[in-house]
């Protein structure tokens, strides 16, 4: 299968629905998150919809290098969202410190407090970067939900 | 008045919540606000005296991803100072530009977001899609849509050529026609003014009492642009006019952002106009020679001021920043005394604060309540929408008359 | 220059015991040094006569034995007034300038946090800008505090 129609398939299958949580950044990501949902880029058209609140969530989008602060809310957050769950990191901060690591007041990394699916690097991470760091998470779901429907059919026969 | 908010959102009654901000109502009315910050402290002054002061070009900038350009510069300003060093005109004209198209991009992504708070959210749409023009005229400098890199001890590290420049021309052009419709909107739709106008309310007098800076203290007359007053780069040597309001009110601080908007096309022709041949460095020594410096940077946001002292190794003995939201966020009590907390989510968007939008945790208990309810940053924005909804401010009409008008 | 030296001139010639302590760096920037007794009356002359009525920041510096603080306080002409005062590093305490400065009173809050310094005369309020459950006598700032690696070369060390 194409990228294209690999794309379009799981569009089709599945829209997934993102809560965006800052842990301390500088904010550079979050704006490249939210440019990633405006006309030019328009997440949107993949059925990504950001939402408010964990409880609706399928992905949570992280950015930042984690203050000692938010490790708590962050943690909380996490358990609240329903499984199947999944965690992307954005951003060079969130995948391990970035410039920030080994600084006092930062857990240098999301992965240090939550298990991470997908991680997408940058200073900040470009919206392309973004829209394709999340089109692979989703794809490589495809490929389970197929493999796992896969064996399910031969056992049932 | 024994009204009570329900919270929406993630929250266990067992834990300690580290809200952000605290306010205490009586009945609707915000009788007390008080903010905790600290979120986003993550160390830098410290880090900056573990690093070369080269490393510390590239941390400065990521202090705030919107004014990356600003930290950086206020940066490299103070030790150039300390280091006795004379930047290049063409340098420092390649600094003013990044600076102003930083500017340019900062407002727009407020007007957006101002736009998103008020539940004008075409307004989001389309003013990013204009921020878009400027995203793409900062990569093709740069190399990079936020944080630039250009700067470097002793001057800039790119250089730019003829036909860059004609791009810059046309792209300001084609901006200067969207923000004169944006200041259209702002001051003649009645929506937008009824929304904005007599909230977030700072008197003269209360914005120099409090130490407000940029378009915040602008907004309330109080005329202080560090381009102006304590020029750096090349300011001293451009035309360009400071822009006040005495609304003294969020839609004061609309009209400033957009008329500051105008300033920088105005400014951005004069560079490209007059931007001198030349080097765009100087060389400059690993070691500083121990001194101090104190520099001081109009970012997007306002006053931006840093403090170098050097002691004569490659690693600086102290960097201290104050960046712009720390002075204005000590004006929102004020603005926000006696007013609804419908009125909590613009006011606080009003001074353009650069911390995170979506973290932030309010803390609402009502006089006589023992324990205090938590909202989701997200619950204050809907109720905030609502509340003037009931009120007959609604903007589906503006939206779309606004699809309609603008191309 | 002519501005800045006659700042100068008028601090030494008001306070005869700064002659020498005052420096013009260059346009718009002075730096001055006061010992403890003097500090509040140079301050208030400077805010209440020479027209010094913006705050910039206070910059507080780990010295050695002693902790400094850089009062930069600002004129409407752009001239900044870099004061600085010294106290032991065993007592390091200071008077609030908040009856100056309302302002001054989250950057007083940053030194007390960062640096252990004991500022008398704040309202009470909450710290700024490290955690609550931050130690109450671990101060970043200090020469001798160094950040425990943990970074991810530790975490790859580990």
């Amino acid at each position: 299968m194409s990228f294209i129609s690999k794309t379009i398939n799981w569009a089709r299958m599945k829209s997934p629905w993102i809560i965006h949580f800052n842990t301390g950044a500088c904010n550079a990501c979050d704006i490249e998150i939210i440019a990633a949902l405006t006309p030019r880029y328009d997440l949107e058209r993949f059925g990504v919809l950001l939402k408010g609140t964990p409880r609706h969530a399928d992905v949570i989008v992280c950015s930042g290098p984690v203050t000692k602060q938010i490790t708590p809310r962050l943690k909380r957050i996490y358990d609240q969202m329903a499984s199947p769950k999944f965690v992307v990191v954005v951003g060079t901060c969130a995948c391990s410190g970035g410039v920030f690591d080994g600084c006092y007041n930062v857990e240098s990394g999301v992965d240090a407090v939550i298990p991470v699916s997908a991680y997408i690097p940058g200073c900040p991470a470009s919206p392309k970067a973004i829209i394709d760091g999340i089109v692979k998470l989703l794809s490589s779901l495809e490929e389970k939900e197929t493999k796992a429907a896969k064996k399910d059919k031969k056992k049932n026969g | 008045m024994r009204k009570v908010i329900i919270p929406i959102g993630p929250q266990h009654p067992a834990l300690k919540e580290p809200e952000s901000f605290q306010v205490v109502l009586s009945g609707e009315r915000i009788m007390e606000f008080s903010a905790r910050l600290g979120y986003n402290h993550r160390g830098i002054e410290k880090a900056c005296e573990e690093r070369t002061y080269i490393q510390d070009i590239y941390l400065t900038e990521r202090i705030c991803g919107i004014c990356s350009h600003s930290h950086s510069s206020a940066f490299v300003q103070a030790v150039e100072d300390i280091a006795g060093l004379e930047v290049p005109k063409r340098g420092l004209y390649i600094r003013t530009l990044i600076g102003e198209l930083e500017r340019i991009h900062s407002h727009l992504l407020w007007l957006g977001v101002a736009g998103h708070e008020i539940g004008f959210d075409t307004l989001l749409m389309y003013s990013w899609r204009d921020r878009e023009v400027v995203m793409d005229i900062l990569a093709m400098l740069t190399g990079n849509r936020v944080n630039y890199g250009v700067n470097t001890i002793g001057g800039v590290r790119r250089d730019i050529d003829a036909d860059q420049l004609k791009q810059i021309a046309k792209a300001v052009d084609t901006l200067e026609d969207r923000t004169k419709y944006y200041i259209d909107i702002a001051t003649k739709e009645t929506t937008v003014i009824e929304r904005l106008s007599g909230v977030g309310v700072l008197s003269h007098d209360d914005a120099i009492r409090l130490g407000a800076v940029g378009p915040t203290a602008r907004a309330s007359n109080v005329k202080r642009d560090v381009r102006k007053d304590d020029p750096y780069a090349v300011y001293a040597e451009l035309d360009f006019k400071v822009v006040t309001d005495s609304h003294n009110d969020v839609y004061g601080r609309t009209i400033v952002r957009m008329g500051e908007l105008l300033e920088a096309y105005k400014i951005i022709r004069q560079i490209v106009k007059k931007i001198p041949d030349g080097p765009i460095a100087v060389k400059a020594p690993r070691k500083i020679p121990a001194g101090e410096a104190v520099s001081r940077y109009e970012a997007p946001r306002g006053e931006d001021v840093h403090y170098v002292k050097a002691n004569g190794t490659e690693k600086p003995e102290r960097v201290k920043v104050r960046a712009p939201t720390l002075a204005n966020i000590q004006t929102v009590a004020k603005m926000l005394e006696d007013r609804q907390l419908a009125d909590l989510p613009i006011v606080i968007a009003a001074i353009d604060p650069c911390f995170s939008c979506t973290d932030r945790m309010i803390s609402v208990r009502n006089d006589g309540q023992k324990r205090a309810n938590m909202m989701k940053w997200e619950d204050l924005h809907t109720y905030s929408i609502e509340w003037y909804r009931r009120k007959g401010i609604d903007f589906s009409k503006v939206n779309e008359k606004f699809k309609k008008a603008v191309k | 220059m002519a501005e800045e030296a006659a700042i100068q001139a008028e601090l030494i010639k008001k306070f005869p015991f700064l002659e020498s302590k005052v420096r013009v760096q260059r346009a718009r920037r002075i730096y001055t040094e006061v010992g403890p007794e003097k500090f509040a009356e140079v301050f208030d002359y400077a805010v209440k006569n020479m027209h010094f009525c913006i705050l910039c920041t206070i910059t507080g510096l780990d010295e050695g034995q002693v902790l400094s603080f850089i009062y930069h306080i600002a004129r409407e002409d752009g001239t900044v007034l870099n004061i600085k005062r010294s106290v032991p590093k065993e007592n390091p305490v200071i008077k609030t300038i908040t009856p100056y400065f309302f302002a001054a009173d989250i950057y007083e809050r940053e030194v007390m946090d960062l640096l252990g310094a004991k500022v008398e005369g704040l309202a009470p309020g909450k710290r700024y800008p490290l955690p609550d459950e931050w130690p109450q006598d671990q101060y970043p700032l200090r020469k001798d505090w160094k950040t425990p690696s943990k970074g991810t070369e530790a975490k790859q060390n580990a």
